[in-house]
């Protein structure tokens, strides 16, 4: 708008600032947005059930009645799946079934735990920068997108190729680190839209303290999209688990992990194919549901926003 | 030239939309005769980009229903393919859009926006479209356009965006010109320029112009007749004096005195019709206007007055209290 | 301008990183390199070499003065030239990644184009899920699968792991060893591509100037490219931009997998062997390579949008 003023005459500026003020009050007027949330619809429930599931036995792996992960059977050494293997065995004749199960618990705690390095320090950094924004925002922002151009897999790759033995606290550490950068300007932004509306300038204005407006008004209108990008960060961190898995960087063997089974399975490709393929499912359907239910929730809140 | 240029009869437009149908235009009827400038005026919401669009067929292919019809030069709009209407776009009819920031493409180079036409449609080679377009800047008022030709739109200002857009609607010649709001969001000396340079091209280039507005002041000076639009139905019209001077109407007065240029007075306070567009999801029976209408009776809201004729010729309002003839808007 | 200093800014970040990486790390640097059964002599070789015995602020100019003409050093377990190692080997990556790039926007262009002429139409709703679907597919499953179904079950020659043909020396079987590779990163970056082509698309046949060139008359064709395409064509060059680490360390996955010795295959090979100048200088290298092209990216959205560089 500013620079329809430039070349030509100067105006009145009251009369046409009140023509349009008096336009958009009659358009204002107009928007009735529909009452319509989109619903969550059953798919997000069956897949909410799968992660639970998966999350369960992850948990309880050690209780359920499962082979032991490690139990190397030289007599049934790649058998096809069955009822006395249910998925068969791998080439030392362990229990792929009872494999993928414990695989399971190295993807989810590198997921939940870089996760919460992640929005532990990324996510407070990212509301306070919005909400205070000044010379903090733009010394914390500059180092963030100069980290973020930063290559991340890259990052964690050099790191992890030194920082020897590995193991699980430490790949969490590495890879919770990296994601530092990518959760705070997700926050940042989610904030600052929210920071700029009339409710919080209110309740700044009535003399709230600013711990009370971050708590008590931000946290409760960012945490739809914090929760969001939370589960599409969980499948992203798995995703790379699994790839430095497969390149032999994460966890040692034989602690099972669906990317290390899978890096193992290459070798015996040809007579078990099996050995790839369960674990490569199950991370799959993993990471399909956490996308999907993250992707619906943000869709879901969007609109409710939007009627706001 | 008696023959008409536009002929609409018992024009629709209906939306599906997620609340149910929501009739934007209702059964509207008017023509136009060649060389003729008609006002299309009405609050915001009134339906007018709507009618405009469905008069030259430019609505949405998707959840939209269009009854009735509409003539251009004898081509049925209503119902033609995209195809066959690609054939009188332009030629025989043109827009010019309401937000000269929006309806520029960004990416591209004002020069090629405007002899893009001239090439698809008039098949014209590229150096003759480009001297054509350069032409045309110069017809509608940009300085050194040898230049401007290689602009980016966001390199111009507001007003000789709208320009712009003038001069690509002009490109392949058209006998009407669609003007929808088309100086709304520019500052008031501005709005004026581009109301003359549309009034002079008219003349100039022998075209029918409608002008649509929400501001009846846009309309007074420079149209011969004047559609009035409530609820995506026409509430009155007539020749332009007669709807300024012996208008029947109650919203119509109503709009009279919500514009800042027939109200001429600075120190009068400008007034804002009370109360809110109908929600056309939700119509009553009634006459649409009748919950914000003072003079509203019983009749007014449970049944829907027809248009009807005026003392002067081509003169029509709907209005089951017309206000009397002798009062018109010179009291107010 | 100010872009050009971030630029400078961030690979002198990325250098330090590299320099730095082996001090970060707990341990005796010599230890780290040679490995733990070291000879004294070496220690003393290495010593010297990176002059640890100096300043950490001196050690860096000595090293970055070196790195800047082209000089890694050489690594002590394979006593050959880093640099040398790393010429050899990215051609390769570039090879696969430009191939896959070409697939990929072959594909997600179109895909994407038809898509967004009708929204929740049967074409859209199937891309739309299967796009989905694969994005939940990590690269190292996908390239498992295409070598156990291309390779092995129906026996494609060139395919398999360890059967990488050189340009030079033939260059249909060398398109043939690299077409998994590429095809697999083609897959991810096509999901990516066509998901977020689609969606600016839709948005930008929403706005007014899509209206306004269709009452000029134009043809359809017309105004899904020369109107729709090139504004949406921002979001897409910004996604690639975006995507090339990713790109990266797929490819390092697939050469891993059928042992394509691109930097990926060196890599981790150098990882394995504690090689760690190969490591430093390939990470280095890598990191720098997508810096600059990210940069050359924001250059050329620059030129295709005339809206950016005005602000
Ligand atoms: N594509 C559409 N879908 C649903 N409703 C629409 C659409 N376009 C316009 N409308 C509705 O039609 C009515 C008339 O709009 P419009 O013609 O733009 O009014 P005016 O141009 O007079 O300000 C408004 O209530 C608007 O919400
Ligand atoms: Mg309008």
């Amino acid at each position: 708008m500013s620079d329809n003023r430039k070349d030509e005459f100067a105006t009145d500026p009251l009369v046409g600032d009140m023509a349009q003020g008096m336009f958009l009050a009659e358009e204002a007027t107009l928007v009735e947005k529909p009452e319509k949330t989109e619903p969550l619809g059953i798919l997000f429930w069956v897949c909410v059930g799968w992660i639970a599931v998966n999350v369960l036995a992850a948990v309880l792996a050690n209780v359920l009645p499962l082979k032991n992960p490690y139990f190397e059977d030289f007599n049934n050494i790649n058998v096809g799946p069955g009822l006395h293997h249910l998925f068969g065995t791998d080439d030392l004749g362990r229990d792929i079934f009872s494999r993928v199960v414990f695989g399971s618990r190295v993807s989810i705690a590198v997921g939940v735990g870089a996760m919460i390095i992640g929005f532990g320090i990324g996510a407070p950094l990212g509301m306070l920068a919005a909400y205070r924004r000044g010379r903090f925002d733009t010394f914390i922002t500059t180092i963030m997108y100069v980290l973020l151009a930063f290559p991340a897999i890259i990052a964690t790759i050099a790191v992890l190729s030194f920082w020897t033995p590995r193991s699980l606290v430490k790949i969490i550490i590495v890879i919770g680190l990296a994601s530092v950068p990518l959760v705070y300007r997700v926050i940042r932004t989610a904030t600052l839209s929210v920071a700029t509306k009339d409710y919080i300038i209110a309740a700044k204005v009535q003399g709230a303290t600013d711990g009370r407006i971050l708590v008590k008004e931000l946290l409760p209108n960012i945490a739809p999209i914090g929760v969001s990008f939370l589960l599409i960060g969980i499948a992203t961190v798995i995703t790379l688990e699994g790839a430095l898995a497969f390149l032999g960087l994460s966890v040692n063997p034989p602690t099972p992990s669906w990317g290390n089974m899978i890096n193992e399975a290459r070798t015996v490709l040809a007579e078990n194919p099996y050995l790839v393929i369960f674990p490569s499912v199950a991370l799959c359907l993993f990471l399909l549901c956490l996308n999907f239910i993250g992707d619906r929730l943000r869709t879901h809140f969007d609109v409710t926003e939007v009627k706001l | 030239m008696s023959e008409k240029l536009l002929i609409v009869k018992d024009l629709s437009t209906t939306f599906a939309t997620a609340g149910g149908p929501l009739p934007a235009v209702d059964g509207v009827s008017f023509d136009l005769e060649q060389n003729e400038t008609l006002g299309i005026v009405g609050e915001s919401g009134s339906g007018k980009t709507v009618l405009s669009r469905t008069i030259m067929g430019l609505q949405p292919r998707t959840n939209v229903t269009v009854t009735g019809s509409a003539t251009i030069n004898g081509f049925e709009v209503v119902g033609a393919s995209e195809k066959a209407k690609r054939e009188i776009w332009g030629t025989e009819v043109a827009m010019v859009f309401q937000d000269p920031m929006t309806s520029l493409n960004p990416v591209m180079r004002i020069g090629k926006q405007i002899d893009e036409a001239l090439r698809v449609r008039l098949g014209m080679d590229r150096a003759a479209a480009k001297a054509r377009a350069i032409e045309l800047l110069e017809l509608v008022g940009i300085p050194s356009p040898v230049e401007r030709y290689n602009a980016f739109p966001g390199q111009l200002s507001g007003g000789m965006r709208q320009r712009v857009v003038i001069a690509t609607a002009l490109a392949c010649s058209p006998k009407l010109l669609m003007a929808d709001e088309p100086t709304t969001g520019l500052d008031v000396t501005i709005q004026a320029q581009i109301l003359n340079l549309l009034d002079e091209l008219k003349e100039r280039l022998k075209m029918s112009v409608i002008l649509v507005t929400h501001d009846l002041g846009v309309v007074a000076t420079r149209t011969s007749r004047i559609v009035v639009m409530y609820a995506g139905r026409i509430v009155e019209t007539g020749n332009t004096r007669d709807v300024f001077y012996h208008h029947r109407m109650p919203y119509t007065r109503a709009l009279l005195e919500s514009s800042p240029k027939v109200s001429n007075l600075s120190h009068t306070r400008l007034t804002t019709i009370p109360g809110r567009p109908p929600n056309l999801l939700n119509l009553s029976d009634g006459c649409s206007f009748a919950p914000r209408c003072s003079y509203a009776t019983d009749q007014c809201h449970l049944v829907r007055p027809p248009l009807q004729a005026a003392d002067e010729p081509g003169h029509a309002f709907a209005c089951w209290n017309p206000l009397p003839t002798t009062r018109g808007a010179s009291s107010s | 301008m100010r872009r050009l200093v971030m630029l400078i800014g961030i690979v002198f970040v990325i250098s330090i990183g590299s320099f730095y990486l082996i001090h970060l790390l707990p341990g005796d640097p010599a230890v780290v390199i040679l490995g733990t059964g070291a000879s004294p002599a070496a220690k003393a070789i290495l010593f010297h070499q990176l002059g640890l015995d100096k300043p950490v602020y001196l050690q860096y100019f000595a090293w970055i003065s070196n790195v800047a003409r082209g000089n890694m050093g050489t690594s002590f377990i394979s006593q050959s030239s880093v640099a040398a190692t790393i010429r050899a080997a990215l051609p390769i990556d570039l090879e696969i990644i430009v191939l896959s790039q070409i697939l990929a926007f072959a594909a997600a262009i179109p895909a994407a184009m038809r898509s967004a002429r009708k929204p929740d139409g049967a074409l859209d709703r199937l891309l739309g899920a299967s796009s989905f679907t694969l994005l939940s597919v990590p690269p190292f499953i996908i390239i498992v699968l295409l070598v156990l179904l291309i390779s092995i079950k129906l026996g494609i020659p060139h395919t398999g792991p360890s059967s990488y043909v050189t340009l030079a020396s033939d260059p249909i079987g060398n398109l043939e060893s690299l077409s998994l590779p590429a095809f697999t990163l083609a897959i991810g970056s096509f999901v990516v591509y066509y998901r977020v082509l689609r969606s600016d698309l839709i948005a930008t046949l929403q706005e007014e100037f899509i209206t306004m060139a269709r009452s000029k008359g134009l043809s359809q064709r017309r105004i899904m490219w020369r109107h729709a395409f090139r504004p949406s064509s921002v979001a897409l060059l910004g996604t690639a931009s975006v995507n090339i680490g990713g790109l990266l360390a797929s490819g390092f996955v697939v050469q891993y997998l059928l042992a394509i010795p691109g930097l990926g295959y060196t890599l981790i090979t150098a990882i394995n062997m504690s090689d760690y100048l190969l490591v430093q200088g390939i990470v280095l290298t890598v990191s720098v390579g997508v810096v600059v092209i990210n940069f050359i990216f924001d250059f050329i959205i620059n030129i295709v949008d005339p809206r950016i560089s005005r602000e």
